[in-house]
């Protein structure tokens, strides 16, 4: 029942700012002088119109799902991981190279290349996390570096060595996976897939992990106040490390199932170019980083994103219509999301360390 | 063609001057704790802005003018939410991305009423600058005369950020504020006050620096042109240590692999690696550096 509460409790601001970001959406349609009530239609449409554009919009949720969890567990022990997106390509195409390449019969290789990918998504957080705990290098620039080498080497990878060259096509990818090895759809045609599964049921994991178990005590304690926690004999290295290979390994999760079951192929760029990183970074925010609540908000953000689609697709009202109404979305949430934060801090004696 | 040759140089110091601008302004926030993750969104806002600004005016210096005040206006709204609305800077920064790309993107249409991009062939973009003197001497004229006057702009305001850290009290007080914002404050500086003019500062700078992406280099708008400059600009910054004259060589060296890296692809080298370097050089310059100049980089690390 206190769940439920909670859970409640922390959705009424986000509807508020979803209501806030829907207005400043109309106020760009106005003045590109569109129709506000046929783009918000064509918006819908786009996202939920038909059973088609709904599995669409859960598809396009799954990465951001995953990546909203991994960030949650590290944002609540009080590590902002922003090296998701290099998480998740390297995560990415470590899963493509077994899938591809491991002498194994289809399933096995299906899940060798799942684990792989969480594995070397979560090293790959683990080393930040690393240097942050023996060198102090702020965990914060080295996880944003990261990104920057995991990206262009993924993609040397697929230019060079591991291209596809029987095809003509100029593009950098690699070969198509052998379809014993892709995810399947959860309905024939449509583009949701297994993936989605996996992702729900690693929010409800998370959820479990949070609240039952002593290491899910220890990141609450340890996000909420890090010295009393240090005090309580709750190892914070091991907390924060334990923290980004789990946050890591999810991103990685998310890059492999979006290959596995909707590219089937590494292509470079495919899944930084949809700014799945950061979007995943504002679900969890919206949710104030509950997981069952980021089941919610990564549907939410990524309906305005499908939607948005469909409304380029149908009006002359361009696609970054989702951007605005994401930015001032997370704006207004951000405000009153750390001023409770600070809030808090300062009842408990005002604590001058920490970023405001 | 040569790999290395003196038109390397001149093509670095040509790319590396919107990088090194918004790195300075970067540099500012970061030396009154402030980590602006914003400055992708800031460029972005001043290089359309410095379009519209030359397409109603008609006058270059106008223009500049107009995308440095419209940064400028959307540095505020960064620093209304992190200081005053005690909003997590990076979260801001992150929105202000967004919002940048979508805002720009509908003013595009509402504006010029052109989807993608927008170009006017009579459109004139900013000079280049020949310098009496200097530009007979041989190599020396090839590299350092013949650019747009945004670049020469950009070194300059390297300098005096330099002179303004170092040598005026203003200066040493925002570093006073960076450096322990509690101490600042009971020492009767106004924290909030030159925190402020800090974040509006790297406004300005980002918006000159959006000019030069806009009219200096291209003189075109085309949506989300800074196509993760901004962000490089963040790197250079830490690189460089927040100091001045270290943005100075960092961003050099951001402009050298870049240029370097089109160069190559001539000599079907892979391109990632050098591109790479950079950013693994970071890596390594924190581990030898990393007590310098943290700003609010050390936050993170006292959690």
């Amino acid at each position: 029942m206190a769940a439920v509460k909670e859970l409640g409790k922390s959705l009424v601001q986000p509807l508020l700012a979803v209501v806030i970001g829907l207005l400043t959406g109309a106020l760009v349609i106005a003045a590109v002088g569109e129709s506000i009530v046929g783009t918000y239609q064509e918006m819908w449409k786009g996202a939920f119109g038909s059973f088609y554009f709904f599995t669409s919009t859960l598809a396009r949720a799954t990465p951001i799902m995953l990546i909203a969890l991994g960030l949650s567990l590290a944002f609540r022990a009080g590590v902002f991981n922003l090296g998701a997106e290099g998480q998740m390509v390297l995560g990415a195409i470590s899963a493509t190279l077994v899938a591809v390449y491991l002498p194994a019969p289809g399933m096995i290789k299906l899940v060798a290349a799942i684990l792989t990918g969480m594995a070397v998504g979560g090293f790959w957080a683990l080393i930040p996390g690393f240097m942050e705990a023996r060198f102090r290098i702020p965990l914060l620039i080295s996880t944003l570096l990261f990104n920057y080498i995991a990206v262009l080497f993924a993609s040397y990878l697929v230019t060079e060595p591991f291209r596809d060259r029987t095809g003509s096509a100029a593009l950098s990818q690699t070969v198509m996976l052998d379809k014993s090895v892709w995810l399947p759809k959860l309905f024939a045609g449509m583009s949701v897939h297994a993936g989605f599964i996996l992702a729900i049921i690693a929010a409800l994991v998370l959820f479990w992990v949070i609240r039952y178990t002593p290491f899910g005590y220890e990141v609450k304690m340890l996000g909420q106040n890090p010295l009393f926690a240090q005090y309580g004999g709750i190892n914070r290295i091991k907390v924060m490390l334990t923290g980004m290979f789990a946050s890591g390994g999810l991103a990685g999760l998310a890059g492999t199932v979006e290959v596995l079951g909707a590219h089937y192929r590494f292509v470079d760029g495919a899944l930084t170019v949809p700014n799945f990183a950061w979007t995943g970074l504002m679900a969890t925010l919206l949710a104030n980083s509950n997981p069952i609540g980021i089941i919610i908000t990564s549907i939410l953000l990524a309906a305005f994103q499908t939607g948005a689609m469909g409304v380029e697709r149908n009006t002359d009202v361009p696609l970054e219509l989702a951007s605005v109404i994401q930015a001032v979305l997370i704006l207004f949430i951000s405000a009153k999301f750390s001023y409770d934060w600070w809030k808090k801090r300062k009842t408990k004696g005002g604590e001058s360390h920490g970023a405001a | 063609m040569e790999l290395l040759d003196w038109t390397l140089v001149s093509s670095t110091i040509r790319m590396v001057t919107p990088i090194l601008l918004a790195a300075l302004g970067g540099a500012l926030c970061a030396r009154v704790g402030i980590f602006n993750v914003g400055l992708e969104g800031l460029i972005l806002v001043g290089a359309f802005s410095a379009i519209v600004g030359n397409h109603f005016t008609g006058n270059l210096f106008l223009a500049i003018l107009i995308a440095a005040l419209a940064s400028v206006l959307f540095s505020l709204l960064f620093a209304y939410m992190t200081i005053r609305m005690k909003a997590n800077e990076i979260v801001v920064g992150v929105a202000i991305n967004f919002l940048a790309l979508g805002l720009t993107t509908f003013a595009l249409r509402a504006v010029f009423g052109v989807k993608g991009a927008f170009y006017d062939k009579d459109m004139a973009g900013l000079p280049r600058l020949d310098i009496p003197v200097l530009k007979d001497i041989p190599v020396l004229g090839d590299i350092l005369s013949g650019h747009s006057p945004l670049v020469y702009v950009a070194f300059i305001a390297a300098i005096l950020l330099y002179v303004f850290f170092y040598r005026t009290v203003t200066g040493f007080r925002v570093l006073a504020v960076g450096l322990n914002p509690v101490a600042a404050r009971s020492l009767g500086l106004k924290v909030t006050g030159l925190q402020v003019l800090a974040i509006v500062m790297c406004g300005a700078l980002c918006g000159v620096a959006g000019a030069q992406l806009s009219l200096g280099q291209v003189t075109m708008f085309s949506e989300g042109m800074t196509a993760g400059r901004g962000f490089i600009a963040l790197v250079a910054m830490m690189m460089g240590q927040s100091h001045p004259l270290g943005i100075l060589a960092s961003s050099l060296l951001f402009g050298l692999m870049d240029a370097l890296s089109i160069r190559l692809q001539g000599f079907s080298l892979p391109t990632q690696i050098t591109s790479m370097l950079p950013y693994v050089l970071t890596i390594l310059a924190m581990f030898f550096l990393k007590d310098k100049g943290q700003g609010s980089s050390n936050q993170q690390s006292t959690r």
